[in-house]
């Protein structure tokens, strides 16, 4: 494709240098090999002004934090303050959660997440699931005290808190409870609700969908209102590409498709009558970060510049706060081999220099040991090493959207951004991603590149150093795991629920759950009543079994 | 190898196992699948068949678990059977259907089984109504045949089912004008599911207006348009009560309620069992003794010519095969060596065909038949005379 | 006698994990393969995954574990005994530690399969275990 550049060079004396190389090219060995990305765009072997020239800069990149914001939301990005680093934490009871947290904030970690066991996710109490699954996965958080134990001396007023909990938000009322039980007004609390993408649980079902979808789909609208206006500080909404590309969609797929889920949820709550100028500032985004380098980078880039648009013209928006795209990346644990499990270092710091190159707010790396198990200390202390590293070592930090301008990252962005908006049509032209979803168009595109993934690794033709090549004999015995929570932990655990429940003011309980029930059958804002119900003693499993009974049990929509 | 009498009791005793491996044996017409059916043959009858077909997206799985839920409630035993389309290519499938039915999939009361259509093309797979068979013969009150879309091709469950529900989702739209004729012929009533969307009410109309249009149906006659949301129940109940007093007027599915009468019958629902082009037309033997048949059809999109009416050789078929018993039936090879038939009068699509032979005279070598071919209001649709040769020799695997 | 119908295979998840790539391109894998796929999505109770082998009269049963919810098979494996289902064969796949999975194939478990197990070997490792099952009824009736 021949663009004019800006070089006062003869077009013809380009050309000639072109052939030159092309020719002296197609004569070395291994020439003829095709390369191709994820999201299927194929990669040539060389990059050049003709591919990107550089002009209409203002227009296409623009400077940091300025409109469309391809190289960066703010003007000094992690020059003027690192990336935070979020490592997810979750096991065992709160106390162990406490103990790991405040390791990890010691040795550099800059903000608190917590992952809750699976039976949280699915909506109970230790005391209603087999014991086996307490604890193994997440921390078992069920009330008020379990939180105050989990956040014992972290000074929540100041460190940002992720919760991965997906609705009704259980834990940010839990929170919020703790809170104002240390006078801590609502209004310092910063952090981010993880897991309230419901359209991305119901499709990819990495997460446990409590509620059936429409019930799920009212209730986050519910909860970013009372957030905006109660939490302030606090990010009621992250809209989970991660979900989409573990599940095997491709870096260009899972874009599209959290862009589409975005604008359905900016719908939905335009529909209620919000503000835009006042919600979309508080939505952010979360995605995986595979090993594919620059097409993680340029899958970034082309998303930011995007959203830019998407916010500032077709919602209207007119605070500049509204345009940013803000992010949160996860190293992707897909790509991470049980074989030879140390290489997983070397491919997470891979990772994570993509997602830093690709310009996000907080990162979390994740331990080698992740496929064998609940990742180890030592494990858990690399991966925020690498962090460390990359930043102060390599000194990542010290320029802005450092890969801005190269031929390659450039055509690259605009590539992925014309597949990703391709995708995005087509979920409009289908009406919408709610819709989308309930045909199973989204369901059956992730199943077919997931299985197109796996059929190429198979063949041979991905290689998987471990794998599928470069494979060693190994004890599988090696690698040390992490054990069980210690049975005698998880016991206490159930009897303190017992010794809460016969403890507090029972009806209080009852009459706040009322209340949640008659707001779930009305239209008052439900997240209102959870909180209230975690403030007046209610645990979690009682707060999600009324709602399962007025909103109906999450069931997703397997397609294969 | 158990001997399938056992069988038949250990499935009607309610070992569901037995029951899966007896099904699985006519699934597959395996060795045992003759024996099988000639087992629980003397107790089919009883089981109420309602298929339900529509094009994806209508919700049948949400709707088939609402409608079990009902029945279930009223007390009924229900089983399921659930059609998944098999690959092209592989001849694999995924049978997700049942699946999607949701929490009635673990109800003591209910018993679901999935079949892959293995490239049958109908909407069915080949040996289903074999398979319905021995749900009937289990003792179940329902039998719920979940089919694949709703193109003009599968319309096979019009054989199987004698209720047929077509299921739609709202917003039809052009989906209302691709409901193509068969479909029509076929459905018993129209549900409109997710009824509590906006173009419920619209797909409603739409639909009455279409069947409106069909010529040849009283006004009175058109099927029903019924309207449920199948995830909150709202008008399930109301399918299920139209569905059980259908039943209580519908012809019981092969009317016996007892045993075979002599051996004369049992042997010759051993004939008909291995009748592979009875099978395929979809026949259905209703009664058979020394020197008699009668043998029914529902006359399907795929037996009528090429302007519109029933084919001949159909209803020369019906008559044949129960001309076939009917001379077969004193235990030795008879063949028809010569007939003559008049039509009387022309046969639509979705109309019920039933075929009586009676012997009018036999000697040693020769049998002389009439048949008379009758719609389900008594017409005389047609008559045939045979004359057959008795060879004398015995019939195989009868000896 | 030698049966030519395809191996009948139930797909599933126990416990509470969620994650289910690895299963969906499973059963996707095992359809193109040419067998018959009873595919459910996850958190399936352990009694209604026993109904559903009985009534499908499967095979092989597949369980796709990813968080330690493959400390519910041994109930599986003991719920199925208890209805009269031993002969169904039943492979494990996704993360097990190596302690676990000493235990399990100690439980009656047929196989387990690790993240990077080939999907052709899964594959073969069902219809063999679909011809030991089906020879072991055979023998048995």
């Amino acid at each position: 494709m021949n663009k004019p550049i800006n070089k006062p060079v003869a077009q013809t004396e380009l050309e000639q240098a072109e052939r030159r190389w092309r020719t002296a090219f197609d004569a070395s060995p291994g020439a003829a090999r095709r390369a191709a990305n994820r999201s299927g765009i194929e990669v040539k072997p060389l990059y050049t002004p003709q591919d990107w020239s550089g002009e209409r800069y203002l227009e296409t990149l623009g400077y940091p934090g300025e409109f469309p914001h391809t190289r960066g939301i703010y003007p000094s990005m992690h020059r003027g303050r690192s990336w935070t680093q979020r490592q997810l934490i979750g096991l065992g009871v709160p106390e162990d959660y406490n103990a790991r947290l405040k390791e990890l904030l010691a040795h550099g970690a800059s903000a608190v997440s917590l992952i809750p066991c699976n039976s949280v996710f699915r909506g109970y109490d230790a005391d209603e699931v087999p014991e086996e699954l307490l604890g193994t996965c997440g921390t078992v958080v069920n009330t008020v005290d379990d939180m105050t134990r989990a956040l014992a001396d972290i000074p929540i007023d100041r460190i940002s808190c992720a919760l991965n909990d997906p609705s009704p938000f259980t834990l940010l009322a839990l929170v919020l409870a703790v809170a104002k039980r240390r006078g801590i007004a609502w209004t310092k609390i910063t952090g981010t609700s993880n897991q309230s993408d419901c359209i991305s649980h119901f499709v990819a079902n990495h997460m446990f969908f409590r509620l059936a979808l429409p019930g799920a789909r009212r209730v986050l609208v519910d909860h970013i209102a009372f957030c905006n206006a109660q939490v302030p500080g606090w990010n009621p909404l992250s809209v989970v590409g991660q979900h989409m590309q573990q599940a095997g969609a491709t870096p260009a797929e899972a874009m599209a498709f959290t862009l589409a889920s975005a604008i359905q949820y900016a719908e939905d709550c335009q529909a209620r009558g919000m503000d835009v100028d006042v919600f979309l500032p508080r939505f952010t985004f979360f995605f995986d970060i595979s090993v594919s380098f620059f097409e993680e980078i340029a899958k970034f880039r082309a998303g930011r510049r995007i959203w830019a648009k998407i916010a500032r013209e077709r919602f209207g928006a007119k605070d500049p706060k509204a345009w940013r795209f803000k992010f949160h990346g996860q190293t992707s644990g897909v790509d991470l081999t049980r074989q030879q499990p140390l290489n997983n270092i070397a491919r997470v710091a891979v990772q994570a220099m993509a997602g830093i190159f690709g310009g996000l707010q907080s990162l979390h790396t994740d331990s080698y040991d992740e496929v064998l198990s609940v990742p180890t200390a030592e494990a858990a202390r690399i991966a925020v090493a690498t962090q460390n590293v990359l930043r102060e070592e390599a000194q990542l930090t010290d320029v802005i959207d450092p890969l801005g301008g190269s031929y390659y990252l450039e055509a690259l962005t605009d590539q992925m951004q014309e597949k990703i908006e391709s995708i995005v049509a087509r979920i409009d032209a289908a009406g919408g991603m709610y819709r989308a979803v309930e045909q199973g168009l989204v369901q059956r595109m992730i199943g077919d590149s997931a299985l197109a993934f796996q059929q190429r690794v198979e063949r041979g033709e991905q290689t998987v150093v471990g794998v599928n090549a470069y494979q060693a004999e190994e004890d599988p015995d090696e690698y040390s795991v992490l054990e069980y929570p210690h049975r005698e932990r998880i016991i206490a655990q159930i009897a303190r629920l017992a010794e809460y429940k016969a403890q507090r003011a029972n009806a209080a309980v009852a009459r706040a759950l009322d209340g949640l029930a008659r707001a779930a059958q009305g239209s008052d804002n439900v997240m209102a009543r959870v909180v209230e119900a975690a403030e007046a003693g209610a645990t979690h499993g009682e707060i999600c079994a009324v709602l399962r009974r007025e909103l109906g049990f999450g069931q997703p929509l397997a397609v294969v | 190898m158990n001997a399938p009498v056992t069988l038949a009791e250990r499935i009607r005793g309610g070992d569901r196992r037995a029951l899966a491996r007896a099904i699985t044996a006519v699934e597959n017409e395996t060795g045992e699948a003759a024996s099988i059916r000639t087992a629980l043959a003397a107790h089919l009858g009883r089981a109420q068949v309602a298929g339900i077909t529509g094009p994806p997206g209508a919700g049948k799985s949400t709707l088939v678990n609402a409608l079990v839920k009902v029945l279930v409630g009223y007390g009924r035993r229900v089983a399921v059977i659930a059609v998944d389309p098999s690959s092209p290519v592989s001849g694999g499938a995924v049978l997700g259907d049942r699946v999607r039915m949701g929490e009635m999939q673990g109800h003591d009361a209910v018993f679901i089984r999935s079949l892959a259509a293995r490239g049958h093309l109908g909407g069915l797979s080949r040996t289903a109504a074999q398979v319905i068979d021995v749900l009937d013969a289990a003792g179940f009150d329902d039998v719920l045949v979940e089919t694949v879309g709703a193109g003009q091709s599968e319309v096979e469950v019009a054989k199987v089912a004698a209720h047929r529900l077509v299921v739609c989702p709202p917003g039809l739209g052009d989906h209302v004008q691709a409901i193509k004729a068969g479909i029509l012929e076929i459905a018993d009533a129209f549900v409109v599911n997710k009824a509590d969307l906006p173009d419920a009410a619209r797909t409603e109309r739409e639909l009455r207006a279409m069947l409106a249009l069909r010529t040849g149906v009283a006004p009175g006659a058109q099927p029903p348009v019924l309207k449920t949301v199948a995830t909150t129940g709202e008008g399930v109940a109301a399918l299920a009560d139209w569905l059980i007093a259908r039943g209580r007027q519908a012809p019981p599915r092969a009317a016996r309620g007892s045993p075979p009468a002599s051996d004369a019958a049992a042997l010759l629902e051993r004939l008909f069992a291995r009748d592979a082009f009875a099978r395929h037309l979809g026949l259905e033997l209703l009664e058979a003794g020394e020197g008699r048949a009668a043998v029914r059809m529902r006359v399907g999109p795929e037996h009528v010519n090429f302007w519109g009416s029933c084919h001949g050789g159909a209803i020369f078929s019906l008559a044949d095969t129960a001309l076939g018993l009917a001379c077969n039936s004193h235990g030795s090879i008879a063949a028809l060596i010569d007939s003559h038939m008049t039509f009387s009068v022309a046969v639509q699509a979705g109309e019920w065909l039933t075929a009586r032979a009676e012997e009018v005279s036999r000697t040693r070598k020769l049998g002389v038949y009439r048949m008379e071919v009758r719609r389900e209001d008594g017409v005389l649709v047609a008559s045939l005379t045979g004359t057959v040769y008795r060879t004398g020799k015995p019939l195989p695997g009868e000896a | 006698m030698t049966e030519q119908r395809p191996p009948k295979v139930i797909v599933t998840k126990i416990g509470f994990d969620g994650h289910d790539r690895g299963s969906r391109v499973v059963a996707a894998y095992l359809r193109d393969a040419g067998m018959e796929v009873v595919y459910t999505p996850p958190w399936q109770e352990i009694a209604v995954v026993v109904k559903l082998a009985t009534e499908e009269d499967a095979d092989v049963i597949g369980v796709s574990s990813l968080a330690t919810d493959h400390r519910l098979v041994p109930k599986l494996m003991a719920a199925l005994r208890a209805a009269g289902l031993e002969d169904v064969q039943v492979i494990v796949g996704g993360i097990v530690p190596p302690k676990d999975e000493r235990e399990l194939l100690e439980a009656g478990v047929a196989g387990v399969f690790h993240p990077g197990a080939s999907l052709a070997a899964i594959a073969d490792a069902v219809r063999a275990l679909t011809r030991k099952r089906r020879a072991q009824l055979e023998g048995s009736t």
